[in-house]
């Protein structure tokens, strides 16, 4: 399932790339930037902004929303009453998320834009949700990327089975790991997730792949000091071919969609995490012999 | 290593000069008026060529000439900077009617004195009757008036002034000299045969030329002596010494080809000024300015005679006296053309003829100075193609960067094949260049008018299509269509009336054409422009009598995506899922989206089907089927110089509509793309505003799959960045690369760019004063956006801004 294809992205990977955004992924974090893509199954949003009142989505008699005081209310429901409200609102206030598209309807999608990647050195970048969550058919697609000579570079959290990141090894140009935190107690609490499977997961990425850039979040009251960050970069420098560390600046752009969704977000008042904030950081992957940067 | 460092700073003189132009409030000069007017009063019995010679050169002897502090190079229009001259010949009725107001229009007023209100409404008084418009209105059928007056086909542009949208020969000026063009015309002249009819018109055109050409050397004379009275009185020596040079480098070109660049640049403005007292045609553009100046810049450098930052400098000094240089329209025109620009394109790079690139030192030059004096005129376009330095594309980019929208791309990858199919030459289709904003055409061997002829308003007659060929605006009916909306069974009874009625539009867009273009010929043929223009002297014609060697021209097609976008609704909603019946969908339009209902029915238009600019096949080829219809409709009709000389006299496309696109939409109402009733239309090949969401790259692809080859006037496509989204190194690759892609893979035929926020355009509309430097892309040129009026501001505003 796909919730976004977004063409012409140059700020995640070389060149000119189209991002394919896939929807659910394993992990609950929660600074999440795109909650709407935790879910496997499709998400109703609401913006109460564009809503009109034309209710076309109440006429529709889905158990998935009723009406408010101002326009409507969202209430949680099945997937299939979620499903009815799909292109119904005119105004666009009331979407549904996520889209069962078949690899060859993606596939014409990116392959749009195979000029510009061309000219630009750019490719696909496939994220998520995590895409490695995707099943065997994914291989599928990436087979024939790989055919059309068309770079891949997959965002992941690797918080994966193995299997699901093996079979894609020699089919991916470039992963983009994130490594959250090196800290079990720590990951579990804001993640959801086990921290031991993903470091498991890149030391073995990292002995059999040799384009690997490590994507550091940097989050304010997860891992957003000097020592949880130089742990993390300590463990990077056990693993045998790392090209570059990215620190990702913590921002705020995400929250409003939790709004959307009708979502509680424990992250609602946490400030944005400014790009000299990170200055340190780099200084220290730098000094221990790593290529680090700010950003995607 | 062809390019040059150059300072950045800009010397005193030049700032002062720059600064002195910019403030200089437009106004009104009569004392060309006062010539014509005269000179024709005085000579009555005469052909008309002759009393147009002899108008021009009572003018060019009698007018004031001045030189300004700091100047290097000189030349006047009129009495004062951007002081507009009158043409009243073309048209004078609208100026009383007008003067009033001049001062407080919206957009582009005009400052005017009391005295000259009354010498211009007893020079209109002598005119009545008499002038191009009244004449080319005469000549039309009430069918074609009407069609006029209805606005569905505009054409007043082109009976209020002169043609242009030229380039001259400027490698023929600057190697023959005006002497040598004088030899030439003699020579045609003494073997003209006086006992046939042909004969007799020849001698009078000959005639003309002389006198003309004569009088353009006294013009020149003027500044010579003018240099050395002022350089005779000079305290100061350094200015002094320059005057004296001034007054040298006059002197020689008055008569003889230049000796140097610094000659050859002056003569070459001179050209540009006088083709610009002979009429008031805009567009008047300088070509390959970086090809033909090469030769005198590089023996000038060296033999040491020239340093780079003198050339710059030469070059900033005419930018700047190319903004001197106004023109005054109708207000009922002037819509058409938002902030005053005149158009006056420079081209640089492209490919020599061998297919190998072009770019020399001078390119970078050139594109460097423009970038220094940040104005509105020369519009700066660069050829591209596939081999071109990658050094001096991103240095296009970083000019793009400053925002002040120039240079704009024209794709040789596109045009030069275009050209050799319409069987332009070889030699001659890898030399073209821009005109005005995005044409094109081979400079000095083609006639007037690459493009600019009439507007066509597509959603007015789409509108039509869908009440059996019923105008609802006017309440007429021009041609009876074959069916109205409720008997529309399928998408394909749509399409068979859009293409009855588009081919009757088509036709009507020629009629209109050849009225003006015969009332031209007749009443107002130009002969300095005709003596520089490939084969006017040896066949003995004005270009509007066919002298030129190539002959194509295009009309202006306004409202391309609003068409795309309203057949995609109509065949989505309408046919397809049924979500929509023809009774809501027209309801709605005709209410303008009046209450709860029609806002529904809005926003299921805007949001329920595709929309033009998002690569989306659905709609972009139903817009490219209903756009063929148009032009293969074009190609069946010849222009009035067809069986007189040139190769061609034939018409194609163009969408080069420059502000065309908000008068256009302000005589539309409600469209079935679901834009509000007298909004703006989409303007030239771009998206509607708001309507591309995919980013660049789909606009791009969009764009593509028009038929570009057959868009020969202009395929224009404006692209809006915002300035954060190419301050970087990676950026500008980027935006490279991304070029290189649409024009290499994607044939794409033109692109420019507004680099500029939001929040900058909202605070110059707040508070002009503070934004007076700001410049915009309103289309195929720039303008200072506080000069525009409120509307067109709003739609610069409102148009989608892209991030990279």
């Amino acid at each position: 399932m796909i919730f976004n294809i977004q063409r012409f992205s140059t700020h995640d990977g070389e060149g000119i790339r189209t991002i394919v955004f896939f929807k659910g992924c394993p992990l609950r974090c929660s600074w999440c930037s795109n909650p709407e893509s935790q879910s496997f199954a499709p998400s109703l949003m609401y913006d109460s902004r564009l809503c009109r009142n034309f209710l076309e989505c109440i006429a529709t008699g889905s158990e998935a929303v009723k009406r408010g005081v101002n326009g409507i209310e969202i209430k949680e429901t099945s997937d299939s009453e979620i499903i009815k409200l799909k292109d119904i609102c005119p105004s666009r206030a009331l979407v549904v998320s996520g889209e069962e598209k078949s690899f060859s309807d993606i596939l014409s999608e990116i392959g749009k834009d195979i000029p510009f990647y061309r000219a630009s050195g750019g490719g696909v970048t496939l994220s998520g949700g995590e895409p490695l969550s995707q099943g065997p058919a994914l291989t599928d697609l990436l087979t024939e990327l790989k055919h059309r000579n068309v770079n891949v570079a997959i965002e992941t959290s690797l918080h994966v089975p193995w299997e699901n990141i093996e079979r894609c090894i020699n089919l991916t140009g470039t992963f983009l790991a994130d490594l959250k935190h090196t800290e079990l107690s720590k990951f579990s609490r804001f993640t959801g997730g086990d921290a031991s499977l993903v470091m498991r997961n890149l030391k073995r990425l990292s002995e059999l792949h040799d384009d690997i850039i490590i994507r550091i979040p940097v989050i304010p009251g997860f891992n957003h000091t000097k020592n949880e960050i130089e742990e993390i970069i300590n463990f990077v420098l056990s693993l045998k071919t790392i090209r570059e560390i990215h620190f990702l600046p913590y921002h705020n752009l995400g929250m409003g969609k939790y709004r959307m969704l009708g979502i509680e977000n424990s992250f609602e008042s946490v400030k944005k995490v400014e790009t000299e904030e990170v200055a340190g950081y780099i200084n220290y992957a730098e000094s221990k012999g790593l290529i680090a940067k700010s950003g995607g | 290593m062809l390019q040059k460092t150059i300072t950045d700073i800009v010397s005193d003189r030049m700032s002062g000069l720059r600064e002195r132009v910019m403030r200089a409030k437009p106004s009104v000069c009569t004392e060309r008026a006062l010539f014509y007017t005269r000179a024709y009063s005085e000579n009555e019995d005469q052909p008309v060529i002759i009393k147009r010679a002899l108008a021009l050169e009572m003018t060019l002897k009698g007018m004031s000439v001045f030189i300004d502090d700091g100047e290097l190079i000189v030349g006047n229009q009129s009495s004062n900077h951007r002081a507009a001259p009158i043409f009243p010949e073309y048209a004078v009725d609208w100026l009383p009617a007008e003067m009033d107001e001049l001062a407080f229009r919206p957009g582009d007023a005009f400052f005017i004195t009391e005295e000259h209100k009354k010498e211009l409404t007893e020079i209109a008084a002598w005119w009545k009757g008499k002038t191009l418009y009244n004449k080319g209105r005469a000549i039309m059928s009430q069918e074609l008036r009407d069609l006029q007056d209805s606005s569905i086909i505009k054409a007043t542009g082109n009976l209020t002034s002169g043609d242009a949208h030229i380039a001259v020969d400027f490698y023929k000026i600057l190697s023959a000299g005006l002497n040598g063009y004088l030899g030439e015309i003699e020579d045609y002249h003494s073997q003209v045969k006086r006992s046939e009819q042909e004969g007799v018109r020849k001698d009078h055109f000959y005639t003309a030329l002389k006198i003309s050409i004569r009088a353009f050397q006294s013009f020149i004379l003027r500044f010579h002596d003018l240099a050395l009275e002022k350089c005779s009185t000079e305290k100061d020596a350094k200015r002094s010494g320059e005057l004296a040079f001034i007054a040298a480098n006059c002197k020689v070109i008055s008569e003889r080809p230049p000796e140097n660049f610094y000659q050859a640049l002056q003569l070459v403005y001179f050209v540009q000024l006088i083709l610009q007292i002979e009429s008031n045609g805009h567009s008047v553009s300088l070509g390959r300015m970086d090809q033909y100046l090469y030769p005198f810049y590089k023996n000038d450098i060296i033999t040491g005679r020239l340093t780079d930052e003198f050339a710059s400098e030469l070059l900033e000094n005419t930018w700047i006296k190319l903004l001197s240089i106004n023109k005054i329209r109708p207000w009922s025109h002037t819509q058409f053309s938002a902030g005053g620009p005149l158009y006056q394109n420079v081209t640089i790079g492209g490919q020599n003829s061998d297919g190998s690139d072009a770019v020399n030192e001078l390119s970078f030059l050139i594109l460097h100075s423009v970038g220094k004096m940040k104005l509105t005129q020369p519009n700066l376009s660069v050829r591209f193609h596939k081999n071109i330095n990658e050094g001096f594309l991103l240095e296009c980019i970083n000019l793009i960067s400053k925002g002040f929208g120039m240079p704009a791309f024209n794709n040789d990858e596109v045009v030069i094949p275009g050209l050799l199919k319409l069987g332009v030459e070889r030699e001659d289709a890898y030399n073209y260049s821009a005109i005005g904003c995005i044409e094109i055409a081979v400079p000095g061997k083609w006639g007037y008018r690459c493009t600019g002829m009439s507007f066509l308003n597509l959603m007015r007659v789409f509108l039509a299509t869908l009440y059996d060929g019923l105008d609802k605006s006017t309440g007429k009916t021009f041609y009876k269509g074959i069916g109205s909306f409720d008997g529309f069974e399928s998408y394909d009874d749509l399409f068979k009336a859009w293409q009855h009625q588009i081919k009757y539009y088509a036709g009507k867009t020629v009629e209109i054409d050849t009225a003006v273009d015969t009332a031209i010929e007749e009443y107002v043929p130009d002969i300095l422009c005709s003596a520089f223009v490939d084969s006017c002297i040896s066949r003995g014609k004005t270009i509007k009598e066919g002298g030129s060697k190539y002959d194509f021209v295009s009309g202006l097609q306004v409202g391309i995506a609003n068409l795309g976008n309203s057949l995609a609704a109509i065949k989505k909603l309408v046919f397809e899922e049924k979500k929509l019946t023809w009774k809501q969908l027209i309801d709605a339009i005709e209410s303008d989206f009046d209450g709860k209902e029609g806002e529904k029915i809005r926003y299921m238009l805007m949001n329920f089907a595709p929309k033009y600019g998002n690569d989306d096949d659905y709609v972009d080829l139903l817009l490219r089927d209903a756009y063929l219809e148009f032009i293969y409709e074009l190609e069946k009709y010849h222009t009035t110089r067809y069986g007189r000389g040139p190769i061609g006299c034939r018409y194609y496309a163009g969408t080069s509509s420059i502000s065309a696109n908000v008068p256009s939409g302000a005589v539309v109402s409600a469209t079935p793309d679901g834009r509000k009733a007298y909004t703006p239309v989409a303007e030239g090949s771009s998206p509607s505003s708001g309507t591309d969401i995919l980013g660049p790259t789909a606009v791009f692809k969009s764009v593509s799959k028009l038929p570009t080859e057959k868009i020969m006037g202009g395929v224009l496509l404006n692209q809006k960045l915002s300035p954060s989204a190419i301050s970087s190194e990676s950026d500008k690759k980027k935006l490279a690369s991304m070029l290189r892609a649409f024009f290499c893979d994607l044939k794409g035929w033109h692109v420019q760019y507004n680099i500029v926020s939001r929040e900058t355009l909202m605070a110059a509309r707040k508070d002009p004063e503070n934004y007076r430097d700001l410049i915009v892309r309103v289309a195929g040129y720039c303008a200072f956006f506080t000069t525009l009026s409120p509307d067109t501001q709003d739609d610069i505003i409102a148009r989608t801004e892209q991030t990279l």
